[in-house]
């Protein structure tokens, strides 16, 4: 078999806001979809292709790529829209350049949290006819998953410290959402420093097979079942199965990835992702956290946080890293990261990816 | 194979889609219907590139991804370039027949959707055939301008 | 050799409800006949696609994660409106063909039956800030669009009449349709008014229903019965309707984002003379004159022959036959409508259509629309692979 074509990230942007009124929906993706592009140097040129991620419920629009998808570059191009975490939609983006079939695409997603009400939407997520009658929204899920983590001998004493890291993190970083936002009510035994700041957050790269600053070295995908009580709580083991794909694929240990931006809903998810990845022992993810420079340097879901903008976002932060343009949270000349997005029910589907630099 | 002997068995379940958004219009919608509110001025903007005036207003040019620059005003008549004739009740919806039109208005490089009256509806195949004509209309706008598409609607001349 | 080929179709067949399954269930049985079609196990599949439109149609979010199957494989749901069925496929085709996949699982459903009017959802999929306060549903933006065609090009409400007709009556050989009534021109043209000049009968019905596919790779498809991906493509146009009505070249009706599709399609497959080269095509047109703004945009005639076009698709049989399966007229379950048409001309491809079968199907080809025809898919299905 030919060998598949090399993809390559020429373009980045990422933008963090909250209730602007000077900007409509498609104002903000227009905004950052040609940053990423003006930022990629060629114009236009080129771009046949557009990938999107954006789900309808989190737009208020019954079919809302109808409606956005022209303010990603879409007009007369070949577009799709994935309603799942934008991660999945770069690995889409990326079948398109190796496939032969695109040339140079635009990959984009948003969530714009001060339009819609997060946790109704969240709670609609669940199964009519067998969950929904029970309140159940994906940050209980998440609670229910710390629960079970500290039961299973999950080392506490370092979750105040990495909590502080994340939120100093998050200040250091440019990017992240410096006013407004907004945070759910905390489950047990979940605080509300812990659960993600609600923001309106769009993301885009542009990608090709022409060589550019930021290589895709290897990609992997898995999920885990429907039912919750059919999943492993606390463990995220597709997220596990994800990463070791993508390190098989890049050919490289994980302890040869100069640094991570790991999706997670709340703290306690991150420190899992930490776990799941392979980066520290199950029960110790608090531990790198709360030390481990290469860990979330953007300050994670403190940064701000929609579904399903994050996969992507996690990719740019990875991608300034790389690229040594990360601003005040620049961590020292990292050549491999590893960046993952997660998708609903309760990070049910994940995507990883490694990444260098070139 | 059946899992319920007794069909009358299979339940179903009452619900509700009901999610409450709050759409932020950016300050180009937010200018046309204050515009529409205040002067009684139907608003749209220039693409640099392509140089079509987009109406209504808007921040960018999807054909060109670049952001509009000039403001210009159109109207105050135009084309009818195409239509309906709403003769069945849905909810939600003003009572039939109404009829429902893409206008060009003088100026304007895109058509702008409104109702449209003036035409007698009592033969539908007649009011038809005058408005697969391309006529001329004219906007006409309420007497107490909210700041809201429906401030204005064609008539016509 | 290289492509992709369709290996398996699986369809649960259409109808106004199915108050005995759940989603999942739909799902499940779509995705088995496929699998068992396809002779895979699922466990050879590498990778699901799912194809799930306006959540609100079905009141639950995600509906679809309810038929993840196997275990922990790559998932991903497509959501593209009306053409959401055939992206998922065109989807499928270049996973494929990236060799990341040797085989994929493509399921869709529609769930519109629990929804109490499917109308009032259709108005929320257009533009909040300036479209809201108009009765713009999908059947107004059709009417805005017959009423043009017939001014430039001459069609009558009787062409609008016959093709819907004429789709019925195909549905009536369909197993699988929702609509099976013997629906005369007169009838469509004493069906009630919906919105000048589309009558009831031109519409499609609310239907529910699952359909699923398996896409492989050549290795795969070796030995099997296969419909082989000669050519797909997808473009989206500009969202506002306005913007398309003095667009030099390209109007409202002129379908340029299919024609862009047809074109790159087209070349992919090798097909010059799509009049002669075409046996079978299945056109996503929710409304019967929404079929005319396909014909010249798939280069079957000239935008001013359409009429003429039309009434010679009753006379002349050496001209490809229009939804023999009865299209969206007969069954139109929104998510998975596209899908349908791809899979029943991979079923006509590979001689498997029943009693709905034309003969000597080498190629066939199947469109998808949504949005307000603001999307565009062409796939064109044939019983070799492209050299």
């Amino acid at each position: 078999m030919a060998e598949r074509p090399q993809v390559w990230i020429e373009g980045v942007a990422l933008e963090i806001s909250w209730a602007d009124p000077r900007r409509s929906l498609t104002d903000l993706i227009f905004d950052t979809v040609r940053a990423a592009v003006d930022d990629a140097g060629r114009g236009f040129d080129n771009i046949d292709s557009v990938v999107l991620a954006a789900h309808d419920l989190v737009d208020g629009r019954s079919l809302s790529s109808m409606v956005t998808a022209p303010a990603a570059g879409a007009y007369l191009r070949d577009e799709i829209r994935y309603g799942d975490d934008s991660a999945a939609a770069l690995v889409a983006g990326i079948t398109r350049i190796e496939s032969g079939e695109s040339e140079r695409t635009i990959v984009a997603a948003w969530g714009r949290a001060a339009e819609h009400d997060v946790d109704a939407v969240s709670r609609a997520l669940f199964d009519p006819v067998l969950l929904s009658g029970l309140g159940l929204d994906e940050l209980q899920i998440a609670a229910m998953n710390a629960q079970r983590w500290r039961q299973d001998g999950g080392d506490l004493s370092h979750v105040a410290a990495a909590q502080a890291r994340r939120a100093a993190n998050a200040r250091a970083n440019s990017r992240a959402l410096a006013e407004g936002g907004r945070r759910s009510a905390p489950s047990w035994p979940l605080e509300v420093d812990h659960l993600p700041l609600w923001a309106d957050v769009v993301s885009a790269v542009v990608i090709s097979g022409r060589p550019s600053g930021v290589k895709i070295r290897g990609l992997g995908q898995s999920s885990e079942p429907y039912w919750p009580g059919d999943r492993e709580l606390a463990r995220a083991p597709a997220l596990a199965a994800a990463a070791g794909l993508a390190l098989a694929e890049a050919d490289v240990a994980v302890s040869e990835i100069d640094m991570f931006e790991l999706d997670g809903l709340t703290l306690y998810d991150e420190a899992v992702a930490f776990e799941a990845v392979g980066l520290a022992p199950h029960g110790q993810g608090m531990q790198v956290l709360a030390a481990d420079p290469r860990c979330n340097p953007s300050g994670g879901s403190a940064a701000g946080y929609c579904a399903p903008a994050m996969g992507l976002a996690r990719v740019v932060e990875a991608a300034l890293q790389l690229r040594g343009t990360a601003g005040a949270i620049q961590q020292k000349q990292p050549k491999l990261a590893m960046a993952s997005g997660s998708s609903l029910v309760a990070q049910q589907t994940q995507t990883v990816i490694v990444m260098e630099a070139v | 194979m059946s899992v319920m002997e007794n069909p009358s068995d299979l339940i179903t379940i009452q619900g509700q889609w009901k999610f409450d958004y709050t759409y932020f219009a950016g300050e180009h919608a937010s200018r046309f219907f204050r515009e529409l509110r205040e002067n009684r001025k139907i608003m749209g903007t220039r693409c640099p590139k392509c140089e079509r005036l987009l109406v209504p207003a808007r921040g960018f040019c999807d054909a060109c991804m670049e952001r509009t620059t000039d403001w210009e005003e159109v109207g105050p008549e135009g084309t009818l370039e195409t239509f309906t004739i709403i003769t069945a009740a849905f909810p939600g919806l003003p009572k039939p027949p109404i009829i429902m039109a893409y206008v060009t208005l003088d100026g304007a490089d895109t058509a702008l959707i409104n109702l449209v009256h003036g035409l007698d509806l009592t033969n539908i195949d007649a009011a038809a055939a005058k408005l697969n004509s391309l006529p001329r209309v004219r906007v006409e706008f309420v007497d107490d301008p909210q700041g809201r598409i429906t401030d204005f609607s064609f008539r016509l001349i | 050799m290289s492509g992709a080929a369709i290996i398996g179709v699986g369809q649960t067949g259409y109808r106004r409800s199915f108050p005995d399954k759940s989603s999942r269930e739909l799902i499940w049985d779509a995705a088995e006949e496929a699998l068992e079609d396809s002779g895979l196990g699922i466990d050879d599949i590498d990778v699901i696609l799912a194809g799930v439109a306006p959540d609100a149609l079905a009141g639950e979010n995600s509906v679809e994660r309810s038929g993840m199957m196997g275990r922990g494989k790559p998932f991903m749901r497509i959501n593209t409106g009306g053409v959401t069925g055939s992206s998922a496929v065109l989807a499928a085709n270049t996973f494929v063909l990236s060799g990341r996949a040797k085989a994929v699982l493509v399921v869709g459903l529609e769930r519109m039956g629990q929804a109490t009017s499917s109308q009032q959802v259709f108005n929320t999929i257009f533009d909040p800030v300036y479209e809201k306060d108009f009765p713009l549903t999908t059947i107004t933006m059709a009417a805005l669009r017959a009423s043009m065609l017939m001014r430039l090009y001459g069609y009558t409400e009787r062409h609008w009449a016959q093709i819907a007709s004429r789709s019925l009556r195909n549905a009536l050989k369909n197993p699988l349709a929702h609509m099976h009534k013997d629906v005369s021109p007169e009838d469509v043209l004493n069906s009630p008014m919906l919105a000048w000049p589309i009558h009831r009968f031109e519409a499609c019905p609310m239907s529910e229903g699952a359909c699923a596919l398996v896409v492989t790779n050549a290795d795969l498809a070796k030995g099997r019965s296969a419909a082989w991906i000669q050519g797909a493509a997808s473009t989206t146009d500009s969202y506002a309707m306005g913007d398309r009505i003095r667009r030099p070249g390209a109007n409202l009706v002129d379908l340029l984002s299919l024609r862009m599709s047809a074109e790159r399609a087209y070349r992919q497959a090798g097909i010059t003379d799509p009049r002669r080269e075409v046996r079978v095509v299945e056109l996503y047109s929710a409304f019967s004159s929404a079929e005319a703004m396909a014909y010249p945009a798939l280069g079957f005639c000239a935008p001013e022959n359409g009429p003429r076009f039309v009434e010679a698709q009753f006379e002349d049989e050496s001209l490809p036959r229009f939804n023999p399966s009865g299209g969206p007229q007969g069954a139109n379950p929104v998510s998975v409508t596209a899908m349908v048409r791809i899979a029943e001309c991979a079923l006509q491809v590979r001689d498997m259509a029943g009693e709905r079968q034309v003969a000597d199907v080498e190629r066939a080809v199947a469109t998808g629309q949504g949005g307000a025809t603001q999307f565009s898919t062409v796939c064109v299905l044939g019983r070799r692979p492209v050299q």
